[in-house]
């Protein structure tokens, strides 16, 4: 368009020919066009060969600049995401996942403790060595959340739970005190210790579980967020890439067209390898992010959700494993715990029932899935219903998912027999019992663990490939963008040149 | 099993399709304004349930859930002038969520995987407990729900509550029909049954309502079941499930929650949790 108005009517002279040559102001005095002086935005065009030839280097290389600006911002997106969501919130957020379970494991360890009693074989010394181990941790995992903890609501939470910590220990501690003072085998121990473990149990059961765990889903939507916000950030620079990418072959193209016209030449050779190097940058800068977006995904919902909801299964059917016990050594809370059992195991594993008899039936039944039609809803069933990338990953997670429901069969037959051994007024033979169950449940408890396996797996191979995917862009981004401008400049030179020794 | 499982299934796959186009969208989802970010407020109550969620006539709801509702609004911005009550029927809570014609629901609704399935519940904001409630001179005699063996309880037509007691627990009472436990309270009160069971929080109404009468009734504290109370949300309004989640938190730790308890059921006997139950997660 620009050409035909600067051409003079008789058609293109060659450029060598054409007479002064551009200089800016200049040009309309001398050549007497007979146009009428270009008005409204026209008159921002440049209207000499060497001035328009300058302004298309110009803005090549501004649109170089842009493009390489938000390929720079981009990548930074990328990086934050994976560093945030792979090697800070991420793990953090696991870990104090892992407080509940821990929590739960000291209650759990203090029931044994307490129904073991004098027995011989040091039950009682090991279940209380755990209960310590676990305070630990629980103590490490609560100092990480509060680290996490980035609102008010959070910080209260985690001091709460601080506080509510400290008298769970008071009571336990009365409690194994007072057990100690009065010997007794195996079985129930007396009705005040009862009482004072009846206390922690609700302590726990009401305040402290519910509050670690509120403060885990707290912290899993600080990853949440994060995630979301530097996907779509990722995303929107690789459509600002694309748009920057294409905007700049436009203009390297157009000036291609435009020197090949005006000077005569077949091709720029400089200018064209930059419109190819520019090609090659925009078509990797984009598959590059595209693999980054897919790699924070892969890292957030093949990784981290599973990790995060399987390990509050763990947690949730350890509680559930307790409350067995607790069956056992407070009769007169039996009917209570043999439902908080019940609405444990449909938390991990729903399958409609009234009552535990009918539940323990009903998960003997065929269990078998396909993955998006899994015949059971609870955490289980969410991630059984999780899709799976390759058929490979598929079969994988499929297999030791049906190790699980093994495992977890097991474990709820040996619930029935634990109860109906109490039904029938054998509750010596259940308590003996819970030595063997106790060791399907750890069976079961490792089949979980292989599940986090699985998922902790693709979670570091794409955290793997997110840091490996970003890294040397921020060397490749400068070397390309100079390596352009050098080859557009080159282009251009001699063609300005011509018009200066014209001149 | 095999109707309810394919019923379930079919849910299961309703689930699917839905979650397909939000998840292929997402900013044609995020464009539906979330109740996180909302100036006005519809929430859906119950309108016949003394104490928790009731009104007479034309005149303004009152109740422990009406008062939840307006202190998690407040707590979301949303000023009391700006929050509007919307009567809700257990078999169209879902629905008017899914078609935006409530924002939240607050109706002593229970979570249950299955309806996790088609709404998201922030909270539960409590958890409360099937229970018995008798007349006071019987407290002696019936102490659990295995004293109800032979004794005449109350079933209202459509509620679970009679059938857990009578299928689930074994426990074998006696039937007594009724469309509705406002019809249940007055048998109680006339001595043409002997029990009342659903969750305590209604008993507590129930009992609160007869007491204001002259008539006093008793709270067994047999709690047999976990109806974890929580706020029904859209599936896909996660932003505004954890701003609600949010809200809860504060109004347990700010004293709201224990005063409101126990200003609605403080004197009917209750056994109340006053600390902060475990949430449900929304995603």
């Amino acid at each position: 368009m620009t050409a035909v108005q600067q051409s003079p009517p008789a058609g293109p002279p060659a450029p060598a020919t054409q007479a002064p040559p551009a200089r800016r102001g200049s040009a309309g005095r001398l050549r007497h066009a007979p146009e009428k002086p270009p008005a409204g935005i026209a008159r921002l065009l440049p209207r000499t060969v060497a001035a328009r030839v300058r302004a298309l280097t110009a803005l090549s290389l501004v649109l170089l600049v842009v493009l390489l600006g938000i390929g720079w911002a981009a990548v930074a997106n990328a990086r934050e995401g994976v560093r945030v969501i792979g090697h800070d919130a991420g793990p953090q957020v696991v870990a104090t996942g892992d407080l509940y379970f821990q929590l739960s494991d000291m209650d759990a360890q203090l029931a044994n403790a307490l129904l073991i009693g004098d027995a011989p074989g040091g039950g009682r010394d090991q279940a209380v060595a755990r209960y310590d181990d676990n305070r630990r941790k629980a103590g490490d995992a609560l100092l990480k959340a509060a680290k996490l903890a980035d609102e008010t609501t959070e910080n209260n939470t985690a001091r709460d739970l601080l506080d509510a910590l400290g008298r769970y220990e008071r009571l336990a501690g009365q409690a194994l005190l007072l057990d100690r003072q009065s010997p007794h085998p195996s079985g129930p121990p007396s009705q005040q210790v009862t009482e004072l473990y009846r206390q922690a149990a609700d302590l726990m059961k009401l305040d402290l579980l519910p509050k670690a765990y509120n403060l885990t889903l707290d912290n899993g939507t600080l990853v949440r967020h994060t995630y979301e916000d530097r996907r779509s950030a990722v995303l929107m620079g690789r459509t600002g890439v694309l748009v920057a990418g294409v905007a700049l072959l436009a203009t390297l193209a157009g000036f291609q067209l435009y020197l090949a016209k005006r000077f005569r030449r077949l091709l720029n050779v400089p200018l064209a390898l930059a419109t190819i190097g520019t090609l090659v940058l925009v078509g990797a800068g984009t598959l590059m992010l595209s693999g980054q977006a897919g790699h924070l995904r892969k890292a957030k919902e093949e990784g981290f959700d599973s990790i995060l909801a399987l390990s509050r299964t763990r947690a949730i059917s350890n509680s559930a494993n307790a409350d067995e016990t607790r069956f056992l050594l407070d009769p007169g809370r039996a009917d209570a715990y043999e439902q908080v059992y019940l609405s444990k195991s449909q938390t991990v594993l729903y399958l409609k029932a009234g009552n535990l008899t009918q539940y323990n039936a009903a998960v003997q039944k065929d269990l078998s899935f396909e993955p998006g039609r899994a015949p059971f809803l609870g955490f289980l069933g969410t991630e059984a219903n999780r899709p799976a990338e390759s058929a490979e990953q598929k079969a994988q997670l499929v297999n030791v998912m049906n190790g699980v429901l093994r495992d977890y069969r097991k474990v709820q037959a040996n619930d029935r027999r634990m109860r109906d051994l109490v039904k029938g007024g054998q509750r010596d033979q259940a308590v003996a019992a819970r030595g063997a169950a106790g060791a399907d449940f750890t069976r079961y408890d490792r089949s979980l663990q292989a599940l986090i396996g699985i998922h902790r797996k693709a979670f570091d191979d794409a955290v793997r490939d997110g840091d490996g995917g970003t890294s040397g862009w921020y060397a490749v981004l400068p070397a390309a963008g100079a390596a352009i401008a050098l080859l557009v400049l080159a282009g251009v030179r001699p063609r300005l040149a011509e018009y200066r020794w014209s001149k | 099993m095999v109707e309810v499982r394919a019923r379930r299934t079919a849910a299961a796959a309703a689930a699917l399709t839905m979650l397909g186009p939000a998840a292929a969208c997402g900013l044609a989802d995020a464009g539906e304004t979330s109740v996180a970010t909302k100036d006005r407020l519809v929430i859906g109550v119950n309108a016949d349930q003394p104490g928790v969620g009731e009104r007479e006539g034309d005149g303004p709801y009152k109740g422990f859930d009406i008062d939840v509702a307006k202190a998690i609004a407040g707590r979301l911005g949303v000023a009391g002038k700006n929050v509007a009550f919307k009567r809700v029927y257990s078999a169209t809570r879902e629905k008017m969520l899914q078609d935006g014609e409530v924002d939240l629901v607050v109706a002593s609704y229970s979570v249950t995987p299955e309806r996790k399935v088609k709404v998201a519940f922030a909270g539960p904001y409590y958890v409360a407990h099937q229970d018995v409630l008798v007349r006071a001179s019987d407290a002696g005699k019936i102490r659990s729900i295995h004293d109800l063996k032979g004794r005449r309880l109350c079933k209202v037509r459509g509620s679970v509550s009679f059938p857990r007691i009578h299928d689930e627990q074994g426990v074998a009472a006696l039937p007594v029909e009724e469309d509705g436990y406002s019809a249940c309270l007055t048998d109680l009160v006339e001595n043409r049954l002997d029990a009342v069971s659903t969750d305590d929080l209604i008993l507590a109404g129930l009992a609160g309502k007869a007491a204001a009468n002259g008539r006093k009734l008793t709270i067994v504290n047999a709690s047999f079941t976990d109806e974890p109370y929580g706020v029904g949300i859209r599936r896909s309004d996660v932003d505004g499930c954890e701003a609600v989640n949010k809200a809860i938190t504060g109004l347990y730790q700010d004293g709201t929650m224990p005063q409101l308890l126990k200003r609605w059921f403080g004197n009917t006997g209750l056994k109340l949790t006053t600390t902060v139950p475990q949430f449900e997660g929304c995603v």
